[in-house]
């Protein structure tokens, strides 16, 4: 697993004369790009939940008035995407017409990408976070998944850093992630009907949605539970009395607001049966939305976390 | 009538844990969180051996245990954390309510069964 964080972004910029410019951009700067005919824009976006922002050209549209009317529109169905427009003489946002202003976060111009990086670093890659817990989270995630979904095969993507406040799937599950360093919370998002199918295949039955449910909370506990054990210890006491705020879940949407404009990071793995190809998708998805310090993040060396490998009988 | 009481609100580990158990010729009881398995215990002398999670709700298992020694008085049952939690005041805790051993998840059946017996018996 590659250990810095990428980002999925949409390009909405049809300029032969920069295409390679934006793409080598991204290859460097850790973006993945999609880039998405106008025809097409809203069905792109509803079919990616996972977005950190769209790369907008002011000339993407037949004319200004279509720009700006795609522009508003992607605005009103995703305010969390910020949209990045690339400008022929100067960036700024002053000048353009109301309706692009309101949508649109920042400006640069391609002769000058270093404008660019800064955004992208205040906009989605705002926070910093440290490699060892990159890569403990998905030697964790990976490692509990493999034992909790013995027959299949695990595959984690990069982790990437996501705006969308799009829920993915149908199930998810959330717990809190509390510590001198760090507050907020851990989701995993999954769809039922494939987990289903892959469950009843492993377990040799027919299992319902419950049994899809409580595998899933199994899964959030034993990750949460090594999660703690390896980066928090008992300083979750000292952080448990601290300010909250409410989370907000929008079925009709499938939206969840942490309260913040902090991005999550976002870890996708594949489970796969081997034996049929039949796969499934998890995402875990961390928000830390309450708190967010890794200069004072540190690991709890593992001969003072385990003694004992998990699973073994210490006898007292 | 069982041997081993197995208290944890996940219902893939009770099963998970009860059904391996079970093949290794013990019989055994379940129960959902802290207070079932007060009263479940409560409810069958014949248990010798209570496996408990420690997150759970209405009433954790590290408080079930307490209860267990202070207000059924039972000093004889075999106490036996299975949990996510690997803190070492949560491991005293226990020690000074009288657990007698600590496994951190995930369950590993074959590693502990051999003792479980002993302590069920």
């Amino acid at each position: 697993m590659n250990d810095t964080p990428v980002s999925k972004i949409l390009v909405l910029d049809n300029s032969t004369e920069h295409a390679q410019l934006i793409k080598s951009f991204c290859d460097e700067n850790n973006l993945v790009a999609l880039k998405v005919r106008n025809s097409s824009v809203m069905s792109v976006l509803r079919s990616n939940v996972d977005l950190g922002g769209i790369l907008f050209s002011e000339s993407y549209g037949d004319t200004p008035a279509q720009t700006a009317a795609i522009a508003a529109e992607i605005h009103a169905a995703r305010p969390e995407l910020p949209i990045i427009i690339r400008r022929e003489q100067q960036a700024t946002l002053e000048d353009l017409p109301p309706q692009m202003h309101r949508a649109c976060c920042a400006a640069y111009t391609a002769h000058d990408t270093g404008a660019l990086r800064k955004i992208l670093d205040e906009y989605i890659f705002c926070l910093i976070y440290p490699n060892a817990l990159l890569r403990g989270i998905a030697e964790i995630t990976t490692s509990v998944l493999a034992t909790q979904c013995k027959s299949l095969t695990v595959r984690l993507d990069t982790p990437y850093i996501v705006r969308d406040r799009v829920i993915f799937g149908e199930l998810f599950s959330l717990i809190q992630l509390e510590s001198a360093w760090c507050r907020g919370y851990m989701m995993l998002q999954t769809e039922e009907t494939p987990f289903m199918g892959l469950l009843g295949k492993t377990r040799n039955t027919q299992v319902g949605f419950r049994d899809v449910n409580d595998l899933l909370g199994e899964i959030t506990n034993l990750i949460w539970g090594a999660f703690k054990n390896r980066y928090i210890g008992d300083a979750a006491r000292a952080a448990a009395k601290q300010v909250q705020v409410p989370v907000i879940v929008n079925h009709k949407h499938r939206y969840i607001s942490f309260g913040s404009e902090n991005p999550q990071l976002c870890f996708r793995f594949t489970l796969t049966d081997p034996t049929s190809d039949v796969a499934t998708t998890l995402y875990a998805r961390f928000v830390f939305n309450l708190s967010w310090s890794p200069e004072d993040f540190k690991e709890i060396p593992q001969e003072a976390a385990g003694l004992v490998e998990s699973g073994e009988l210490e006898l007292f | 009538m069982a041997q081993i009481l197995v208290v944890d609100d996940s219902s893939t580990v009770r099963d998970e844990v009860a059904s391996f158990l079970r093949k290794g010729g013990l019989d055994v009881a379940t129960a959902v969180d802290g207070k079932d398995g007060l009263s479940k215990l409560q409810a069958d002398p014949k248990i010798k051996l209570v496996v408990a999670d420690v997150n759970m709700p209405n009433m954790d298992g590290l408080t079930m245990v307490e209860k267990i020694r202070s207000e059924l008085r039972n000093t004889t049952v075999n106490l036996v954390m299975l949990t996510t939690e690997s803190s070492p005041n949560m491991k005293e805790r226990g020690k000074a309510a009288g657990v007698k051993g600590w496994i951190v998840k995930p369950f590993n059946g074959p590693s502990v069964l051999e003792t479980f017996k002993k302590l069920a018996t």
